[in-house]
């Protein structure tokens, strides 16, 4: 782990920013979230499918930004950022989709006359 | 991480490592610091499982929807301010590489002011929400767009200030290994802001609208 160093503008961390990067990061992020106002603002699509390409837009960006700006890698300086972050993903998801489940599942049952929602 | 020749015999280690590598100060508070921001993402995880079980139809109780009062094209200038202050800030960090410490303050100023921009924007858009008469008090569905959105307000309003105490820091004392460790951790909390919102446009905000 020793780097030898102590000056801490040579720290790893210090060292992996980069222009390009954050350039590129910046303008896939940019351009998705542009593409998916687009399309919102003027309904291009039914509304499940326009879900479904925004959802597409959203995870290019997320996983760009990720990769771009947050530096999540496997290089071995910060690997384990890495590791607890894909051990965080899961519980993230199973929080959302397992509240979201529980309750679409309590309206459907408990809320008969109420059809049409979303 | 030790590359020792020899295969361990555990009934006679008496130290997994014999030598002293140092400790990395840097690494080791900036992955703290990485454990708290995703502790800070499942505060997130349950505003948004809050929003996605109270934004059906009968959660507004015949109220205004996001689908009336969101502006798609206002709200992409907020991502667009957003965006180009974490690029700011980045661009400032890059500076740091080569010390370049006026590069270093003026991406902190740029990402200072358009996160100054973002904020304005939200202010002025929840004080129309509120002329109109939606508040937190209107519908639980208004109650959690307002709370998750505001939520991640809040986390920019507290990003700028740390950025305010930085430039304060960086003028005065230069790169020593407190403040460069709090250059990165504040990378960190102020890119995953950019990550976050991601999530609040596309599923709040843009969903919300066409929905």
């Amino acid at each position: 782990m020793s780097h030898g160093h102590s000056d801490p503008v040579q720290h790893p961390e210090v060292q992996m920013s980069s222009v390009r990067g954050y350039l590129s990061g910046f303008l896939i992020s940019v351009l998705l979230m542009l593409a998916a106002t687009y399309m919102s603002a003027t309904h291009a699509f039914p509304p499940f499918g326009l879900l479904m390409v925004i959802t597409v837009c959203a995870a290019i960006a997320t996983i760009a930004q990720t990769y771009f700006l947050l530096h999540i890698d496997t290089a071995e300086h910060n690997i384990w950022n890495t590791v607890s972050l894909v051990l965080f993903i899961p519980l993230f998801v199973l929080t959302i989709g397992l509240t979201w489940w529980m309750f679409s599942q309590l309206y459907l049952h408990t809320m008969p006359a109420m059809t049409g929602m979303h | 991480m030790s590359a020792h020749g020899n295969a361990v015999d555990p009934k006679k280690a008496v130290l997994w490592d014999t030598e002293y590598h140092g400790h990395d100060v840097i690494s080791t508070r900036s992955l703290g610091f990485f454990l708290y921001l995703l502790s800070d993402g499942m505060i997130f995880a349950t505003l948004f499982a809050a929003y996605g079980v109270l934004s059906y139809s009968h959660n507004y109780f015949g109220g205004p929807t996001p689908s009336q009062f969101v502006h798609p094209w206002y709200t992409f200038t907020q991502t667009v301010s957003l965006f180009l202050s974490v690029l700011a800030y980045g661009m400032g960090m890059a500076a740091m590489k080569n010390r370049n410490r006026g590069g270093l303050i003026s991406g902190l100023l740029g990402a200072l002011v358009l996160g100054v921009v973002f904020l304005a924007l939200d202010v002025h858009d929840m004080a129309v929400l509120a002329g109109q008469g939606i508040t937190v008090a209107t519908s639980a569905g208004a109650s959690a767009f307002i709370v998750l959105t505001q939520v991640h307000a809040a986390h920019i309003f507290f990003g700028l200030i740390w950025i305010l105490v930085m430039i304060a820091q960086v003028s005065s004392r230069g790169f020593t290994t407190d403040t460069v460790g709090r250059l990165l951790s504040l990378r960190m909390f102020w890119h995953l802001q950019a990550i976050i919102w991601v999530f609040v446009y596309v599923f709040v905000y843009l969903w919300g609208y066409m929905s």
